[in-house]
């Protein structure tokens, strides 16, 4: 390539082409998304968060600026001054994507990451939760990487609301946002105070979120997510058992054996269902339970298995 | 003088932590039931050991490092390297340099300015607000 530059009479020729495919290959990107069958019924025509806030941003300052915004619509006080020593990185002259969900944490909101489709975007929009965005407005090869803020859609119109830059309430094409979008790989969160829930999220991506803000911010301010995740996905085995855990955590023994006793009848292969189970009941002097429910741990195998025998061995002993 | 203050001092402070001493025993009692952690649960579906473990705690210090060098004040460097999960630190640590940085600032080649430009107008790309 370098080579045919250095002769003028090829160097057009080569830059000429090279822009037709590189504009063939990006053209695939520029349609309109499409939304699942079930939500195009599901989801309402048209939706405008009017209350969240808009901050135009500084500089280089996209990232503490959607922060703010997001953070104070849910109730957060957070400037985007304060934001700015949080979350930008000097020598980045920006904001890093596991910074800005790290800053939600610091201010009591759990970042949910949403799965990387428009139909989730639209959803949590429906839901009535702003979602920041990340999108390379430029190419690949010459990224201007920028954070906005979703606040609204309409599907008529195929056009999203963005805050973004200086703009406030900017309708962007649909097919423009997601061609700027997808070259971020549709990197996308909501921030919900614990106790809501996204609406897109899947059980996994929900139940890790949780339980980094709670390695974060402590398991009394993780309670209420818990709480909303078993409400949401009874069925589940771990979340059951978190919430065994968060329970234990604040003192709440009774309510925590409970919560494990679920979680082993959601998935009677779950170990250390059994184990805290079992150590609850000891705990409580319930020694019958504890030897049941210690036996049913060390009989299954794996990293939970030794812990499980001692404590069995230390129960038959007693 | 020296001598008395000590001798007047020494009762007091041995009286001070026995009593400080009592409630943080008092309170370390129900300590004694450890229950498998819910991260500690999440870790071993995911397959992390203990290796695991010492990998994340050089991974955040290894952070700690890099935010400072990046001109972080030193006062806020703890605090954000805390909020970072165990997945966000590992990937801080490996690759921050290559993490999209969200900032929005064009740079000013003339050549990527006429290509961003048709691009922009094909609904590609969205750089420069005049061209909608």
């Amino acid at each position: 390539m370098i080579a045919l530059l250095r002769q003028p009479g090829n160097a057009r020729y080569a830059g000429v082409s090279a822009l037709m495919v590189l504009l063939l290959t990006l053209a695939g990107c520029a349609s309109t998304p499409t939304l699942a069958p079930e939500l195009r019924r599901q989801l309402p025509p048209r939706v405008q968060l009017a209350d969240v806030p808009f901050h135009g941003q500084r500089d280089y300052q996209c990232g503490p600026a959607s922060l703010a915004m997001v953070l104070q619509a849910a109730g957060r006080g957070a400037r985007v001054d304060a934001l700015i020593p949080q979350v930008f990185l000097p020598g980045r002259e920006g904001s890093v994507q596991p910074e800005m969900l790290a800053t939600v944490r610091r201010h009591g909101l759990i970042p949910f990451r949403l799965p990387e489709r428009y139909g989730a975007l639209l959803a949590e929009l429906a839901a009535g939760h702003p979602a920041v965005v990340m999108q390379n407005l430029a190419l690949p090869a010459w990224p201007v990487w920028h954070y906005a803020v979703a606040i609204g859609y309409d599907r008529a119109a195929e056009t999203l609301t963005l805050h973004t830059g200086m703009t406030p309430r900017r309708e962007v094409d649909a097919a423009r946002f997601d061609a700027t979008w997808a070259r971020s790989s549709r990197w996308a969160f909501v921030a919900l105070p614990p106790g809501r829930l996204p609406a897109s999220a899947g059980a996994e991506t929900m139940l890790q979120a949780i339980a980094d803000f709670e390695t974060a911010r402590g398991p009394r301010a993780a309670l209420p997510a818990w709480r909303a995740l078993v409400a949401r996905h009874p069925e589940h085995a771990m979340a059951r058992f978190a919430l065994g855990n968060a329970r234990h955590a604040v003192g709440d023994l009774a309510g925590a054996r409970a919560a494990f006793r679920a979680a082993t009848e959601a998935d009677a292969e779950l170990a250390p269902a059994w184990l805290n189970l079992g150590l609850l009941a000891r705990q409580a002097g319930d020694n019958a339970a504890a030897r049941r429910a210690l036996k049913r741990a060390a009989a299954l195998p794996g990293p939970w298995q030794p812990r499980a025998r001692r404590a069995l061995d230390e129960e038959t002993d007693a | 003088m020296m001598k008395r203050l000590t001798r007047l001092l020494s009762p007091l402070l041995i009286a001070a932590l026995v009593v400080g001493g009592l409630p943080a025993m008092a309170g370390a009692q129900p300590a004694t039931t450890d229950l498998v952690s819910t991260g500690e649960a999440l870790g071993a579906q995911a397959g992390h050991d203990d290796r695991a473990k010492i990998r994340e705690i050089l991974a955040r210090e290894d952070v700690q490092r890099q935010l400072l060098l990046q001109g972080v004040a030193p006062a806020e460097v703890e605090e954000r390297v805390a909020a970072l999960s165990d997945a966000e630190a590992r990937q801080m640590a490996e690759r921050l340099d290559q993490l999209p940085a969200g900032a929005s600032v064009v740079g000013a080649l003339f050549a990527v300015f006429v290509i961003l430009l048709v691009t922009d107008i094909l609904g590609l790309t969205d750089v420069y607000p005049f061209t909608r």
